[in-house]
């Protein structure tokens, strides 16, 4: 007798669940916006939301570069301190489409590394913090330091953000092994600064890097980048390649050996903006390391990423 | 001359620029570019050269031979094909680059780098942009040569001074530098704005600081408002304002008269984008429409925003070329795709339906729907108070007196939006 009552309850929890599933995906963008600030603190003003088209009103210029990662809609709310007019945190919610445009406005933001463990991934100075979960990318300012308030506030939006979208699965194909913390970015183009390339991610690394960097060391620490640009097709990423070489022919050098070590599709060369170049067609990818003084520490990075692309 | 009072488009009589009102390039490469001349008249300099354009072939610039970032690579490697055009930015006597680069949404330091390769020596940035990392992203590629460039930078008034002073402490941190070359509020939309105390009293505190050299605003919106109350007075040394082929005469006149007060004008949004080359035949304007702009010699600088090194190559290049017959078609040819598919804004249509009807605010929606393919944006122009109510009014109306500049077909329009969106 009390089999069906237990599968009416799971029925009943699971349809919940789902419903929970479609309303995070729905939830208008204010309801992120926690009602009940950090204590000593006040909302003071009735959240603003804009769109595409009002976007530039509230950012001006910078509008472009959301645009351009995918952005959807936003709103804007400002937390006051209730014992000084002055001090503020600006609160800014992103809605960028998906987690990877997400994750790749959040990379042009972070600085280094200083993670909150907010979110997906996160970023956090005394007056700054950045994160982002799932399709959404917030951003916290403060007037003065106020860390604790700060990340309180990061923390209840964190929770009212209930898309659990994954991260790019893109970002666990660098290898850990001298890798800059926190300099991984997705471009959705101009990879490298070249059109050609269009999008991908870039990330950076120390040469010997076996050891682990602290983030106060990065500034003056030399590095290289390792590079991944995603094409439609394998003929695409050739035809991207050829004029990869066509810009080292007309503005570096071109090697005139090439390693067999990655396959016939390779470049290798200088280029006058980026130093020592190596790269390689996989299937609709190019990879490449640019910018390293030894090949052998270029090469072994590159061979890394390349077994981890399928 | 070309007629000063055009009620017309501005692309409709290209053909006369070409004609009688081209403009000679400064060719000269001052050495004391970046030295302000007291007392020098920017009018005289600038406006006095309404001739030809002489067939000015591409000039190979001198190398700069500093090593670039972390690629120990000489900036002497590159190729170098642009003609280095300088103008004086209105009373400052600074001397920039026609062309500036508008760093705002570039992060790889390889662009900038290329850029000052190129000649380019005016750079425009924000605080805010990125985060900060724009900033720095520019100050550590400009490091060592400081003094043969300029930064253009902007701050967000807040309501406090504290604030205020902090933001550009933090953007001269960010620049590793002590000075900006041009310090700019960002964003004005009234006139009123303009002379307020709150902002004048702040530019007016940095440079007597030291912390800028010269400062000015920065406008979006109403920008022929702004200018023409800029150009009553002495607050403002430097406006940077959207200009391109598409805005009106209005707003031409009011660059005229804010040059003619001394105010250096730095143009921005120079390219009029929105529609893709692959959605107009592979037609890619960029380089006729910048021209375009500095055919203008009220105009001291443009500041395309660029990402990559073929949009910077592509921008430089500009310099030192004339507004050629192909331009003229080309520009022709987007303005031609451009009328009837989009509205600029220009405000000219406002206040005229009797219905009181702002059709510039509807229009976009059949911009997003025809031009940008994107039926959600149009949605959300819809979903804005009763836009779609009104469309519906527009579209039922059998006697419209609304007309438009740019010859759009108003009414069609709407009724499209509205058969396709109702």
């Amino acid at each position: 007798m009390n089999r069906p009552k237990e599968l009416i309850i799971i029925a009943v929890l699971i349809s919940l669940c789902a419903t929970q599933i479609v309303f995070a995906d729905t939830d208008p963008i204010e309801s992120f916006i926690p009602k009940v600030a950090p204590e000593g603190w006040d909302l003071r003003e009735a959240p603003e939301t804009f769109t595409r088209e009002t976007l530039f009103e509230h950012i001006d210029g910078q509008a472009d570069l959301f645009v351009r990662y995918g952005f959807d809609k936003s709103v804007f709310a400002i937390y006051r301190k209730l014992d000084t007019s002055a001090d503020k945190i600006d609160v800014d919610i992103y809605d960028m489409g998906n987690s990877l445009q997400a994750f790749g406005v959040f990379s042009r933001f972070r600085q280094d590394e200083s993670p909150a463990n907010i979110g997906l991934d996160s970023y956090m100075s005394d007056r700054y913090a950045l994160f982002y979960k799932g399709k959404y990318f917030v951003i916290l300012q403060a007037t003065e330091s106020n860390p604790s308030a700060l990340k309180r506030l990061a923390l209840d939006i964190e929770s009212l953000i209930l898309d659990s979208s994954a991260p790019p699965q893109e970002i666990g194909y660098f290898p850990k092994s001298g890798l800059k913390p926190g300099s991984i970015e997705y471009f959705p183009d101009g990879l490298l600064g070249h059109q050609f390339l269009k999008r991908g991610f870039k990330a950076s690394y120390v040469e010997n890097g076996e050891q682990k960097i602290e983030p106060q060391e990065t500034s003056r620490i030399k590095d290289f980048r390792l590079f991944l640009a995603m094409f439609k097709s394998p003929q695409e990423a050739i035809g991207a390649l050829k004029l990869f070489k066509e810009n080292l022919l007309k503005k570096g050098k071109l090697a005139k050996t090439a390693s067999a070590r990655f396959g016939p599709e390779i470049v290798i060369g200088t280029d006058p903006y980026q130093g020592k170049t190596i790269v390689a067609q996989k299937g609709p990818c190019l990879l490449g390391a640019v910018g390293f003084a030894q090949d052998e520490a270029g090469e072994r990075l590159l061979a890394a990423l390349m077994r981890e692309v399928k | 001359m070309v007629a000063r009072r055009r009620r017309t488009p501005n692309l409709r009589v290209i053909e006369q620029f070409l004609i009688s009102d081209l403009i000679r390039n400064d060719v000269d490469r001052p050495k004391e570019c970046l030295e302000f001349r007291e007392g020098e008249s920017m009018s005289t300099e600038k406006m006095g050269r309404r001739e030809f354009i002489q067939d000015a072939s591409t000039a190979v610039l001198g190398l700069a031979a500093a090593p670039l970032l972390n690629a120990n690579v000489s900036f002497a490697d590159a190729e170098k094909t642009a003609e280095v055009q300088y103008r004086t930015l209105g009373k400052t006597g600074l001397r920039v680059t026609a062309v500036g680069m508008g760093v705002m949404n570039c992060s790889d330091p390889a662009v900038v780098a290329r850029a000052y390769d190129l000649g380019v020596n005016f750079f425009d940035t924000a605080r805010r942009y990125m985060g900060g990392r724009n900033e720095e992203m520019l100050g550590k590629v400009l490091r060592g040569k400081r003094e043969k460039v300029l930064i253009q930078t902007k701050v967000v008034l807040a309501q406090n001074e504290k604030e205020n002073r902090d933001a550009v402490q933090t953007s001269l941190r960010s620049l590793g530098t002590d000075y900006v070359d041009i310090l700019l509020v960002h964003n004005l939309k009234t006139a009123k704005e303009v002379c307020s105390p709150a902002v004048t009293e702040f530019l007016q505190a940095m440079k007597k600081e030291g912390k800028a050299r010269f400062t000015g605003f920065s406008s979006h919106t109403d920008m022929a408002s702004l200018l023409k109350a800029a150009a009553q007075t002495s607050c403002h040394d430097v406006a940077l304002v959207s200009y391109n082929f598409t805005h009106s005469n209005d707003l031409k006149d009011a660059v005229a008269l804010a040059a003619k007060s001394g105010i250096g004008i730095v143009a921005m949004k120079t390219q009029a984008g929105g529609y893709k080359a692959a959605d107009m035949g592979g037609l890619s304007p960029h380089q006729a429409a910048l021209k375009y702009v500095l055919t203008d010699q009220n105009v001291s600088a443009a500041i395309p925003g660029v990402t990559t090194i073929e949009q910077i190559e592509e921008c430089a290049a500009v310099m030192g070329t004339d507004f050629s017959r192909k331009d003229s078609h080309v520009l022709q040819q987007y303005d031609s795709y451009l009328q009837g598919r989009i509205c600029t804004m220009c405000g000219g249509c406002i206040g005229t339906c009797p219905h009181g009807v702002a059709h510039c605010d509807l229009l976009r929606a059949f911009m997003y729907h025809d031009g940008y393919k994107n039926d959600q944006l149009a949605h959300e122009v819809l979903r804005t108070g009763d836009a779609m109510q009104k469309i519906g009014q527009c579209a039922s109306c059998s006697s419209c007196v609304v007309t438009c500049r740019r010859a759009l077909n108003i009414h069609a329009q709407l009724k499209t939006v509205h058969s396709v969106f109702a």
